[in-house]
């Protein structure tokens, strides 16, 4: 049987070539796979934490009401608590402080101070002069906001006693000597200052003295001095930050362990020496989503590894039937020679073994080279996941477990007899094959609703039907196009055969009535349907992430400021990126009494919407366009205010009737050229005949006064009411005076009566009769426009938000902006608003948002970004960046983010290989279809020859009949792909949450590349028929003519 | 025309060089006149095919002149040699050698249609000769549910089809048992005879030889006496 087995191998060798190159084409795509399932989905996680951002990694811990005595220790053991909690990874920490609040006698009685440290201070804000403060000296040294030293009149050298902490159990005074003035700088964590780095508060939000006061500082020491200097922390945060440059998956896993432990031990350490602790930290919910995103990713290129081990077993099938056939005559031959059906096993079982051991033995290796090379090259390597040659021990056994599959139905199909015509087993397995034909579609029917039932939620289920349901449908679809293939074939012999000629009329009756003409069918139309697959899912991919990037983005270059907008600001943003620029309000809201779902509260989005189609970007419903459905939501008349010359400086003078002092603390609302909104405070003036200068409101060209608040403060007694006259004097003007009005803040007060407000170009009077009797301040404050009330906001809902709060068209609610009631009417429902994507959001106008905010005495900007569209800079976005205002997006860069992403790099990889894997297997089983067809009729090639066929009808008639076959079994491939893409390819696409993707998907059939990718398979079919039919017909010779059909 | 319609004149044809040659005709000469029936016998291996395949085109002497119908195949190339198989020569091979996916009269009307004949008359004519064969009943059929016989007498009416001025058999009978054989040979000897073509039938059945107007013998590849 050896000896058997040794020659026959010697004379069959291309037939056993073929069937170990499919062998091995099958078992390396597998072990290729299996490398991207286990190595790089494993070490994915790792470089997606070490590239994460330094917030997403940070742990923080905030501790409150902590007393001098143990401010220290509590400093210390809280970073003790972190290290510790973030080990075995190094960490550095940052601590800030601040003190209780003082008095400030300075301010007067209402005044108050606090003392604060910061780390690294000079890397947090910019020393305008003066010197930094050094530990050590008596009084300490301390440094002032730039916007404190105005406000107090401070400045270098000057000494400031803060008096006894307000509160329970106070601390004596201080006293500190300022060294220096400093602006905070951007982005530099001042947003969790008490008093947001503003320098003064009216009102501060962490006062705990029941009197009002306004509220100073900080007055910045050292920070050890503040931890040893009896002063109580109002708050301590420190903020631990690991170095994940180098992380493993283990030492990422005991991290997140202990960081979910982390607040109960500092509590624990910390005990009854602080009144509140909280450690929060993003890390573990990054690395959660890494997981889950890493889950998907791994299921869905196990679905497509499946797709290409469905190819592997039919090409294989392909090859064992072919190989099967070329040895009947021998088998026959062996049979009649009393050769048992065990003996036929035990050969063919040494053939398959030792198939399967070469395949191992060369894809093993092949696999892991393929591998390698593949993270070589984009988008693994970009994304950090370049690796060696390197083989697992999972690997060995995919690899190993899938040459032995595929080598026991190589020996199933080579012991099983050959079916005589019309014997019982032929019709069971007729019987069989027609109820696979059912079961295939009903299948794919299932796994095609379940993926539409899938939620649209996170979720990490990698469940069998998300796994096979791709290969499913293909299977089902090309086995339904192969069943439609012989009529259309027996099509085209009637007409061929209704012609004169020879040659057509053969071609068309071998391919309809032969019957192994179709043998290869299922694998040509499976391989081409899944490359036409793999091609058109990489492009809705791609076209997916595109799509998420400008809806998550919103806009062509968005810029989130990380501070407070600052006057002038949108003419920097402007020089540096050109077009269309626009300031952004983007924050949470309350609508009416709703305030959003579990985790995410109503969204509000205000762009100027003059501009919409230049600014907005996101994927619309079909026959909608952002200019329309906008239109409406801007002011119909512009407000145009009273320009403000760079330098400018306004008086205001003020008398008040009555017995006790009265005072204003006027905020001028100015806005630039491009819309920004900002206010400027004078401090405190009191109401005394006196003229006061505002200076410093107008450090830019090119401002307009469009506004002014008065917050009213005297003392508070019910039969005290006052008579107040305020007048601003401003520049000379030759521009027509605009239409003033007045207004008391909050509509439902009743402190204030007989408001007027006049307006002669120069001088801005505003009168009123004030009432003390209520000791809410918001109740006397007095807004002075340039424009009329402006109503109700038109505004536009997102789809989600509409739902939650059942609105439509013409609804009217009422939002919480800042705290401030907005009243609007809801204009437009559209399934997503831009830069809020799947959130319960409201798209509006940001100059009527601002003139509603300000009619109702809310002067703080509600800016929070700058959007730009079409930027006419080439490097706008490292332009845009360069201004340190805050992170830069811009939809290409988020897109390279979603598409590059470590943890999703292995699926345009995969899909890759997939389609090379499906071309090679397609290709391959052609060429063994047509050599062993050629091969089988020499003989009847010879016979036309003596009937006069010439040899170039030979190789028309041969190239005609596989052209006849493959043509239709390609077309029919790409339209089963192209139907498969359609149908799944938007749902298995998922978001980075693993959340279904929003917008959602939508089926992208790249008609380039699919185009290039048929034509591409036609040709090399083309050329494998051409070439083997052409030795064919060359070999067709006499001798040919002596052997038996 | 006068004269011979096969003038086979000094035929050498050799596989192979050198000691390991196989020389399988040696100055083969023999000339046959039209309407006529000559029988070609030979042991297994003298030649016979060999001389069939030269005289049909199929194969080239290494010398000597073949003329058949008045046109030397020496000076035919590859399309001109086609062309005289498909109109003037036919083959009756021993394995019958019919095409397997076309029905009887498909397989009859092949010349027909490499002739690009008229279809009506193509029909009529594939009619014809099934029924000259005896098989009017069996146009449908496919070679594999045909007897050996009836697939041999497809082979003859698609041999006569094109009206031929010269029939190639090679061993016609070899594949049939005796009374199949019988049957196919009185067949070919009437439609000699009937459609006035002239046949060299390569046969080593005695019967065959009985049938033929003239037996010429071939032996290592020489014509013997």
């Amino acid at each position: 049987m050896l000896t058997l087995l040794s020659r026959r191998g010697r004379a069959q060798w291309p037939l056993l070539t073929s069937l170990l190159v499919t062998l091995v084409v099958g078992t390396t795509l597998l072990g290729t796979s299996t490398l991207l399932i286990t190595l790089t989905s494993q070490r994915s996680v790792e470089v997606a934490a070490a590239r994460a951002e330094p917030d997403d990694v940070a742990v923080t811990a905030y501790v409150a009401g902590i007393s001098a005595a143990n401010a220290g220790s509590v400093a210390a053991d809280t970073r003790s608590v972190l290290t510790s909690a973030v080990a075995p990874f190094p960490a550095t920490t940052v601590t800030r402080a601040s003190s209780v609040m003082r008095e400030l006698p300075l301010a007067g009685p209402e005044g108050g101070g606090y003392l604060a440290a910061i780390e690294d201070l000079p890397s947090r804000a910019a020393l305008l002069t003066g010197r930094w403060p050094r530990p050590g000296a008596t009084p300490r040294e301390a440094a002032v906001l730039q916007s404190t030293a105005r406000l107090l009149g401070l400045d270098v050298g000057d000494r400031v006693r803060l008096g006894d902490e307000m509160g329970r159990d106070p601390n004596g005074p201080v006293e500190v000597r300022v060294v220096a003035v400093v602006r905070p700088r951007q982005d530099a964590g001042w947003d969790r200052d008490p008093l947001y780095g503003t320098g003064y508060a009216a009102d501060p939000p962490e006062s705990t003295s029941a009197r009002p006061v306004r509220a100073y500082g900080p007055f910045l020491i050292d920070l050890g001095e503040l931890l040893a200097g009896g002063s109580a922390l109002g708050r301590l945060e420190v903020s631990a930050r690991p170095d994940l440059s180098d992380p493993t998956s283990r030492d990422l896993n005991r991290v997140t362990a202990s960081l979910l432990r982390a607040d109960r031990r500092l509590n624990g350490t910390l005990g009854d020496r602080i009144e509140v602790e909280r450690v929060a930290s993003p890390l573990p919910g990054t690395l959660l989503d890494a997981r889950r995103q890493q889950q998907l990713t791994s299921s869905s290129v196990l679905a497509l590894a499946l797709i290409g081990l469905l190819l592997t077993a039919i090409a294989l099938a392909l090859a064992a039937r072919l190989t099967t056939g070329v040895r009947t005559g021998e088998s026959d031959l062996l049979t009649a020679l009393g050769t048992s059906r065990r003996q036929f096993t035990a050969v063919a079982a040494i053939e398959a073994g030792a198939l399967a051991v070469l395949a191992f033995a060369v894809a093993v290796p092949a696999s892991s080279l393929l591998y390698a090379a593949l993270t070589r090259l984009n988008p693994l390597a970009d994304a950090g996941l370049t690796a060696p040659v390197r083989i697992s021990g999972v690997q060995l056994l995919v690899v190993g477990g899938a040459a032995a599959a595929l080598a026991g139905l190589h020996i199933l199909l080579a012991v099983r007899p050959a079916p005589a015509a019309g014997d019982r087993r032929g019709h069971r397995e007729l019987l069989a094959r027609s109820g696979l034909d059912l079961v295939l579609p009903a299948l794919a029917a299932i796994g095609w609703w379940q993926l539409r039932a899938q939620p649209a939620g996170a979720g990490s289920r990698a469940d069998a039907v998300r796994v096979l349901a791709p290969a499913l449908i293909l299977a089902a679809g090309a086995a339904v196009a192969l069943r439609l293939l012989p009529p259309l074939l027996r099509a085209a012999e009637q007409v061929a055969g209704r012609t004169r000629g020879f040659i057509w009329s053969l071609a068309a009756s071998g391919a309809a009535r032969r019957p192994q003409a179709l043998a290869a069918g299922l694998l040509i139309c499976l391989g081409c349907a899944a490359a036409s697959f793999g091609t058109a899912f990489s492009a809705t991919w791609h076209a997916s992430q595109v799509d998420q990037a400008e809806l998550s983005v919103g806009t062509d270059l968005a810029l989130s400021l990380a501070g407070a907008p600052v006057t002038g600001q949108s003419a920097t943003v402007r020089d540096a990126t050109g077009g269309t620029v626009s300031p952004v309000a983007r924050q949470n809201i309350v609508v009416g009494q709703w305030l959003g779902g579990p985790g995410s509260s109503p969204r509000l989005v205000a762009v100027d919407t003059r501009h919409s189609a230049d600014l907005l970007r996101g994927r619309l419903d079909a026959g909608r366009d952002w200019s329309g459905v906008t239109r409406g939501l801007a002011p119909a008349t512009p407000v145009t205010g009273v320009a403000l010359p760079r330098g400018a400086v306004p008086a205001i003078v003020g008398t008040a009737t009555g017995s006790s002092p009265v005072q204003v603390t006027p905020h001028l609302i100015l806005r630039d050229e491009n819309g920004l909104q900002t206010s400027c405070t004078a401090g405190p003036v009191p109401l005394d005949g006196r003229r006061h200068a505002v200076s410093r409101c107008a450090p830019v060209p090119g401002l307009r006064l469009i506004g002014v608040t008065l917050p009213v403060t005297g003392q508070t007694e019910v039969q005290n009411v006052s008579s107040v006259d305020v007048t601003l004097t401003l520049p000379a003007s030759s521009a027509p005076a605009p239409q003033w009005t007045v207004r008391p803040g909050n509509p439902a007060s009743s402190q204030l009566t007989n408001e007027k407000v006049t307006f002669d170009g120069r001088k801005l009077r505003v009168t009123a009769t004030v009432s003390f009797a209520d000791s809410a301040p918001s109740s006397r404050v007095l807004v002075a426009t340039a424009f009329a009330e402006p109503g109700p906001m038109p505004v536009v809902l997102s789809t989600r938000l509409a739902a939650n709060v059942n609105a439509h068209r013409g609804s009217e609610l009422t939002f919480a902006v800042d705290q401030t009631a907005v009243k609007a009417v809801v204009r437009d429902i559209v399934p997503e608003v831009p830069s809020e994507p799947g959130e319960a959001a409201v798209l509006a106008d940001v100059d009527w948002l601002a003139r509603a905010l300000a009619v109702r005495g809310n002067v703080v900007s509600p800016v929070t970004a700058w959007w730009v569209g079409h930027p006419a800079v080439d490097d706008a976005r490292s332009r845009a960046g360069d201004l340190r205002l805050g992170p830069v997006n811009t939809p290409g860069a988020e897109a390279d983010r979603l598409a590059g992403s470590p943890l999703r790099a292995s699926y345009p990889a995969v899909l890759r290989v997939l389609v090379a894997a499906a071309v090679v297997l397609l290709l391959g089983g052609v060429l063994l279809h047509v050599v062993c067809d050629t091969q089988a009729r020499a003989v009847e090639v010879a016979r036309l020859r003596g009937l006069g066929v010439s040899r170039r009808g030979i190789r028309r008639a041969l190239i005609g009949e596989h052209a006849l076959i493959v043509l239709p079994l390609l077309a029919a491939g790409a339209g089963v792909g192209a139907l498969t893409s359609a149908l799944i390819a938007p749902l298995l696409i998922r978001s980075e949450t693993g959340a279904a993707a929003v917008p959602a998907a939508t089926a992208d059939w790249p008609w380039g590349a699919e185009a290039l990718l048929l034509t591409g398979l036609i040709g090399a079919c083309g050329l494998i028929t051409g070439a083997v039919v052409l030795v064919q017909a060359r070999r067709a010779d006499a001798a040919h003519l002596r052997v038996a059909s | 025309m006068s004269g011979p319609l096969l003038s086979v004149q000094a035929v050498h044809r050799s596989f192979g060089t050198g000691p390991a040659a196989v020389h399988a005709l040696r100055d083969v000469s023999f000339e046959v006149e039209p309407g006529t029936m000559v029988a070609l016998v030979g042991r297994s291996g003298s030649g016979k095919t060999t001389l069939l395949n030269v005289i049909g085109g199929l194969d080239r002497p290494d010398s000597g002149t073949v003329v058949v119908d008045g046109l030397d195949l020496g000076g035919l190339d590859e399309d001109g040699l086609s062309r005289l198989r498909r109109e003037r020569v036919s083959y009756i091979f021993q394995t019958f050698g019919l095409i397997p996916v076309l029905s009887a009269a498909e397989n009859v009307g092949v010349p027909l249609r490499l002739a690009r004949a008229d279809p009506a008359r193509r029909e009529q004519r594939v009619a014809q000769l099934l029924g000259l064969v005896g098989l009017d009943g069996h146009a449908q059929q496919r070679p594999g549910e045909l007897s050996g016989g009836q697939q041999q007498r497809v082979a003859i009416a698609r041999a006569l089809a094109a009206s031929p001025r010269l029939l190639i058999a090679d061993e016609p009978t070899g594949q049939l048992d005796a009374e199949t054989g019988l049957a196919v040979m009185a067949l070919l000897r009437g439609v000699v005879e009937s459609e006035g073509v002239t046949a060299v039938v390569a046969t080593h059945d005695p019967v065959m030889m009985a049938l033929a107007d003239r037996v010429i013998r071939i032996t290592d590849g020489r014509v013997t006496p």
